[in-house]
């Protein structure tokens, strides 16, 4: 963090926007616009996103409720419900093929089979009417050429994987606790091994314990079959169990991204130093959380310039007005912030950062 | 599973007794005296009297009443008093006439009205969705007998395509089956529609579609499979209320059903025709029921595993 910003007005000479960087990007999503249009008026759920992920790397995506984390995986898949979804603009790169453009049926062959998704709410995300087994190979049977008892003895397979008794195949998704069935379901996704996995708050939906199993199982997952993961989350502390990199979401932009390290020990971006400031400490007794000041900005009603500039501290009039652009802060980290850009200057923003966590 | 179907055909020994007893209770006090009825005009004391107690009509209703229940248990529903035939065999050459025309009915509603419903629910808001939801609203509020009148009308009459009451050949059942199917059709496109239209929206179908399945297969596999308990339910109901609706269209139509032998009887105090004739009905109607709910179980493990709980 030493090459901090001497320059205050230019916003040029900056790298670029992140999707250039990385050649051997799997995925990679450029100015994603979507928006959710109801009777009475639109909702901007992702304005202009730009995300990429590399090959064998797990990216996580965090942000709070509404911040339209989840509208960006589904979109990756074309899965949003239409009406009232519509992907407005951007483009979705995987494997060289731009996803907004491939027809149904091209779709379908890679729903399923090159991209899988592990969606949030295990109890409600599996069929009640079909045994566990059979909705694994059905999967398997829709994107492998196999006869009936090869896709069984397969699924059965994917069961222990997971750690489900091949003995319960033929068993429905009520006999199943929670955990289990979200085990179910990472089974599915992981079933015709997958380049990327797209898992929407696996764990939310969770109590604590199990979650720890089922991240534990996905870090396993992952170092084995070298699958690419998205992971969608609001909680940092997973983000830092399973992730590579991470990517922080606001108002369907993304404010920061970088390694692990790099965002965990230097965030730069004041959302992102808010963020980490609302974690309790153990080392320190607390009266009162620490919140972020203020709320989300309505969707259908977004700010002018920096989308977080009503809940920014060190937000000045400039903010309100400009849009900021992602800059480059050092290594692979970006941040889309007026002060970072060098627009204005906040020694007390840069103190921050500089002391990091 | 057997010992939840025993324990309802178990249950229908109750109900018939009930059902048995109100029609005979409401019969016994409508006025008109099948003794006068059978025998005319002209007759003399002890004619009356001999006839009264040959069919047992002087003892007391409670005792009538027993021995009705005593012979049905044996199998003996009596003799008409009307026409003198043995009960059992009037109704058997009736049913099979009722129950052709209801089944045929209900075929021709389910479907027409499952698949009508499902695309209603899936083009929610579409030429398809808005003309099929107008047109069950008609066939909810039409009463059958009208309906019935006016395919005559039209039809039978009119066109001359299809005979308004001639039983010799299949054309004879398209009308009375497409009046009697009115309503029901309605009901299950209705039932399809908005049970496909929630189940649609669950997670489980946004799960199947991740997984590259294709939208026909989805819908039916995934979505119809799951939405299937109230249409059943309602195919269920509407299957008996046809059995009773049949009693309108079989007037309507002259059709030699089990329904008009009912009406017929019940203004000549035909008391054990009419008695048997809604036992029958409601024998019908029950087990129906009991297969509807048999049905559940194959459709929803979730039903099953509480059946196979619910020994007691």
């Amino acid at each position: 963090m030493e090459e901090k910003k001497q320059h205050k007005t230019a916003l040029p000479e900056k790298e670029p926007i992140p999707s250039a960087q990385a050649p051997e990007a799997l995925l990679d999503i450029r100015g994603l616009r979507v928006e959710y249009h109801t009777d009475e008026d639109v909702v901007y759920a992702v304005n202009g996103l730009d995300l990429t992920i590399g090959k064998g790397e797990s990216l996580g995506l965090v942000g709070e409720t509404g911040a339209g984390k989840t509208t960006t995986a589904l979109s990756v898949l074309r899965l949003i419900a239409d009406p009232p979804g519509k992907i407005m603009g951007g483009e979705i790169w995987f494997e060289g093929e731009d996803m907004l453009q491939a027809k149904p049926a091209r779709l379908r062959e890679i729903r399923g089979s090159k991209i899988s998704v592990i969606f949030q709410d295990p109890m409600t995300s599996l069929n009640p009417v079909y045994s566990v087994g059979d909705q694994i190979a059905e999967v398997i049977h829709q994107h492998e050429k196999c006869s009936k008892e090869e896709g069984r003895r397969k699924a059965g397979d994917m069961l222990e994987m997971v750690g489900i008794p091949r003995a319960r195949y033929d068993e429905y998704p009520h006999q199943f606790s929670g955990g289990m069935k979200q085990r179910v379901v990472i089974a599915m996704s992981i079933a015709c091994s997958p380049e990327l996995i797209l898992a929407d708050e696996p764990t939310t939906a969770l109590d604590v314990t199990i979650q720890a199993q089922v991240l534990e199982l996905m870090n396993e997952l992952k170092e084995k079959l070298r699958t690419s993961l998205l992971l969608i989350t609001h909680d940092l502390g997973v983000v830092a169990q399973v992730c590579d990199r991470v990517a922080i979401m606001y108002a369907g932009e993304i404010v920061e991204s970088g390694t692990i390290a790099e965002v965990f020990d230097h965030p730069h971006h004041p959302y992102t130093i808010g963020l980490f400031g609302s974690i309790p400490s153990l080392d320190e007794t607390a009266e009162k959380l620490k919140p972020i000041q203020g709320q989300m900005p309505d969707p259908t009603e977004l700010p002018e310039g920096c989308a977080f500039a009503p809940r920014c501290p060190y937000a000045t009039e400039a903010c309100r007005t400009h849009k900021p652009e992602m800059t480059g802060v050092g290594g692979t980290q970006m941040v889309r912030c007026l002060a970072h850009q060098g627009v204005f200057e906040s020694p007390e923003l840069m103190e921050e950062v500089r002391h990091g966590r | 599973m057997y010992r939840f179907i025993l324990k309802r055909l178990l249950m229908l020994i109750p109900v018939l007794l009930g059902v048995s007893f109100i029609v005979y209770t409401i019969l016994s006090f409508t006025p008109g005296d099948p003794v006068q009825m059978m025998l005319g005009d002209n007759y003399s004391e002890e004619a009356y009297n001999a006839l009264q107690a040959e069919l047992g009509l002087d003892d007391p209703f409670l005792v009538q009443y027993g021995r009705f229940i005593v012979n049905a248990v044996q199998g003996d529903f009596g003799t008409s008093y009307s026409t003198g035939n043995p009960v059992a065999a009037e109704i058997a050459a009736r049913l099979p006439n009722t129950i052709l025309l209801s089944a045929c009915a209900m075929l021709f509603a389910i479907l027409i009205g499952i698949p009508l419903g499902v695309i209603s629910a899936t083009h929610q808001y579409s030429a398809v969705d808005n003309i099929s939801m107008v047109g069950a609203l008609f066939g909810v509020s039409m009463p059958n007998f009208w309906l019935g009148l006016m395919l005559i009308v039209i039809f039978a009459a009119g066109l001359g395509w299809f005979p308004s009451s001639n039983f010799e050949t299949w054309g004879a059942l398209v009308l009375p089956a497409i009046t009697l199917s009115a309503n029901s059709l309605a009901m299950i496109t209705r039932m399809t529609r908005s049970s496909m239209l929630e189940t649609i929206r669950q997670d489980y179908i946004r799960t199947a579609r991740a997984k590259g399945l294709k939208e026909s297969v989805i819908t039916i596999r995934h979505a119809l499979r799951n939405a299937m308990i109230p249409i059943v339910t309602t195919v269920g109901l509407q299957f008996g209320f046809s059995l009773g609706g049949a009693v309108l269209v079989e007037t309507v139509f002259s059709w030699p059903g089990i329904g008009r032998l009912l009406v017929d009887r019940i203004g000549l105090k035909d008391t054990p025709v009419v008695v048997a004739c809604v036992l029958v009905l409601a024998t019908m109607f029950t087990i129906i029921n009991l297969c509807i709910d048999i049905l559940y179980a194959f459709l929803d493990p979730r039903i099953r595993a509480q059946y196979k709980t619910a020994k007691r």
